[in-house]
């Protein structure tokens, strides 16, 4: 038995955080001066303070990263005045497997040569000192976007950037982005990244953490969702981060997205509390949907404005946007900013301040809070001296399961399909410990699919391009 | 295992290419449809499937190619079955195979000029190639013979 507690917290990081911070790239990065600066810096560039204080619809936050230092502070500039709430900043995927060598290679032609060779910013490349001019004067919360397994020394220049909101975990950001990073190397690695949040923190300066709940956006069941982001939240904990949002991504049925929202919530404030962790504020974003997006702007519009309705609905603290030009690549920074303001004309023409309920949603929280509660009942009892080490013998023994992981790890027994309400079914549980009376229900739920087959990859197939 | 196959295929993804979905949809639908399935999933060279055909004693090899790499490791492959003793395999590649858009016709070419037997360019279905295996089980090996001839 191992049970998510303070006991694990790395106590000794010193001489780790020596050997991260010896790479010349930190450029003499020194804790003690980021101490001093982070106190400086307004108060509203701390999520937690940004979100006890939100009006009654979910904060805005879009994605955006440019390799050149002129246009991220373009893009910047243009979504603050666009009005989100958070600005991000993207990573490009060099900088996400520490191939720094190859993006400053890139970088540097992206300089010479007008156009963009990285799909993101590469701050381990620019280092801190610039990317504290991108958001001099700047009253709002920076959000770090990546997918890095390896984030230490990505988040401590972040950190000592002003970003204070940092997003991962090593779970989600192990599974859906890489085939081989050693699982339990990376859990270790976001240990350090969550220790370090922890040490900056101050009560009124929170290094906010975030989880990445869409995993791999491609028929995750939410009770796999729910259930790794509550592990995630608790990782954090253990370390002493003291601001934590959970996340989803829109499953493509409005009556599952209800029912997740409340069972998420729900249980990471159940299981915080439960494992001692009362001090940890946690927060709840949605992202818009995840998959494959329509190519026509008309319908990638209408998504984005359906989306932003549930959000609303299920009392989001945030929600993640997209573009109407997500089926092309990166977007431009005017279409960026455009989406903010369509979501926001969403969040206002749409309010809702009831507590959204039905007979159909009651069903479906039910199920999804049994299952989560079996897996992390059976995650809990694996062996091991620490809680992580619980968390990765269940990826072994595949009760934990993503499907459409590339991870060599990930057991892929799960299969799963949509129901006639789009929610997201299990057909298969493979190893994932859900009871057999919950198996059962998802099994009869599928049988309200009108086009039922007896080759479920049909059905896949139909269901991954729901939204194309 | 006492069930019987309607024969043993390697799938897996060609290049350094983790696009992971269609694989696992390829996976489920030979399954489905009868088939023995050994996966390689992502990241494979042209070698990891000539080695998996031989050890598993394969019947047909898909590759699949998503960003397009496909065109890049694919031209030794034929070369490099005949090389471990199995010139006969029956060969196949799906996905998006090329980087850009070029027509069809020219990159079934392309790909039939590296020795495979089925080239499916940015196809919405797999249906087709399930049924195309049936048939080629049936009599491939035979017409490649006369083909060659």
């Amino acid at each position: 038995m191992a049970k998510p507690g303070a006991e694990s917290r790395l106590h000794d990081i010193e001489r780790q955080r020596q050997q991260v911070l010896a790479n010349p790239l930190a450029r003499g990065l020194a804790p003690t001066e980021v101490g001093i600066f982070l106190k400086q810096l307004p108060r509203e560039r701390f999520p937690a303070n940004v979100y006890s204080t939100r009006g009654p619809a979910p904060c805005i936050q879009p994605r955006g990263g440019f390799p050149v230092f002129d246009t991220q502070l373009e893009l910047t500039r243009a979504l603050d005045q666009a009005g989100a709430d958070f600005i991000p900043l993207t990573i490009d995927s060099c900088t996400r497997h520490n191939q720094y060598d190859t993006a400053s290679q890139l970088l540097k032609r992206s300089e010479e040569e007008g156009r963009s060779y990285l799909n993101g910013y590469p701050l381990v490349c620019h280092g801190h000192e610039l990317t504290r001019e991108l958001y001099r004067g700047l009253a709002k919360p920076v959000s770090l976007r990546h997918g890095t397994p390896d984030a230490r020394l990505l988040a401590e220049i972040a950190i000592a950037s002003g970003i204070a909101e940092i997003e991962g975990g090593g779970l989600c950001y192990c599974l859906p982005y890489s085939e081989g990073f050693p699982i339990d190397r990376c859990l270790l690695y976001w240990q350090y990244v969550d220790r370090i949040c922890a040490l900056y923190s101050t009560p009124d300066a929170a290094i906010h953490r975030e989880s990445f709940g869409p995993l791999t956006a491609t028929l995750v069941p939410p009770a796999i969702a729910v259930a790794i982001q509550i592990i995630e939240a608790l990782l954090a904990a253990e370390q002493g981060v003291v601001s934590f949002a959970v996340s989803f991504g829109q499953t493509g049925s409005f009556v599952q997205d209800v029912a997740t929202a409340r069972v998420l919530r729900h249980l990471t404030r159940h299981y915080l509390d439960e494992f001692g962790f009362h001090s940890v504020r946690s927060f709840l974003v949605y992202h818009q949907w995840m998959g494959q997006f329509p190519t026509d702007r008309a319908q990638a519009a209408a998504l984005i404005v359906g989306s932003a309705v549930i959000s609303n609905v299920i009392g989001a603290d945030k929600i993640v946007v997209k573009t109407v030009d997500e089926a092309l690549g990166v977007p431009r920074v005017e279409v960026n900013s455009e989406a903010v303001a369509t979501v926001r004309y969403a969040l206002r023409t749409f309010a809702c301040g009831e507590r959204v309920s039905s007979p159909l949603i009651e069903e479906e929280a039910a199920l999804i809070e049994s299952e989560v509660r079996s897996i992390l009942s059976a995650v809990v009892a694996l062996p091991g001296d620490a809680f992580w080490e619980s968390v990765y013998r269940a990826f072994q023994l595949g009760l934990l399961d993503v499907p459409f992981s590339p991870h060599s790890d990930n057991a892929n027994r799960l299969t799963s399909v949509r129901d006639g309400n789009a929610s997201i079914r299990i057909a298969d549980p493979g190893k994932v410990p859900i009871s057999e009376a919950d198996a059962h229900t998802e099994r009869r739920l599928l049988e309200t699919r009108a086009d039922r087959s007896d080759k479920t990859y049909r059905q896949m197939l139909a269901d991954i391009t729901l939204m194309a | 295992m006492s069930k019987e196959f309607s024969g043993r295929v390697v799938i897996g993804v060609i290049g350094d290419d983790i696009h992971v979905v269609g694989n696992r949809i390829m996976q489920l639908a030979l399954e489905e449809s009868g088939f023995q399935v050994f996966n390689l999933r992502t990241r494979n060279r042209p070698e990891h499937f000539c080695e998996a055909a031989l050890e598993v004693n394969a019947d047909a090899v898909f590759v699949s190619s998503i960003n397009g790499e496909g065109a890049h490791w694919c031209a030794d492959f034929r070369h490099l079955l005949v090389e471990v003793g199995l010139g006969h395999m029956l060969l196949y590649v799906g996905g998006s195979l090329v980087v850009g858009k070029r027509p069809e016709e020219e990159v079934v070419r392309l790909f039939k000029g590296f020795g495979f037997d089925r080239v499916y360019h940015q196809r919405p279905d797999i249906d087709g190639a399930i049924a195309d295996l049936f048939e080629d089980l049936r009599n491939g090996e035979t017409r490649r013979r006369i083909t060659a001839a």
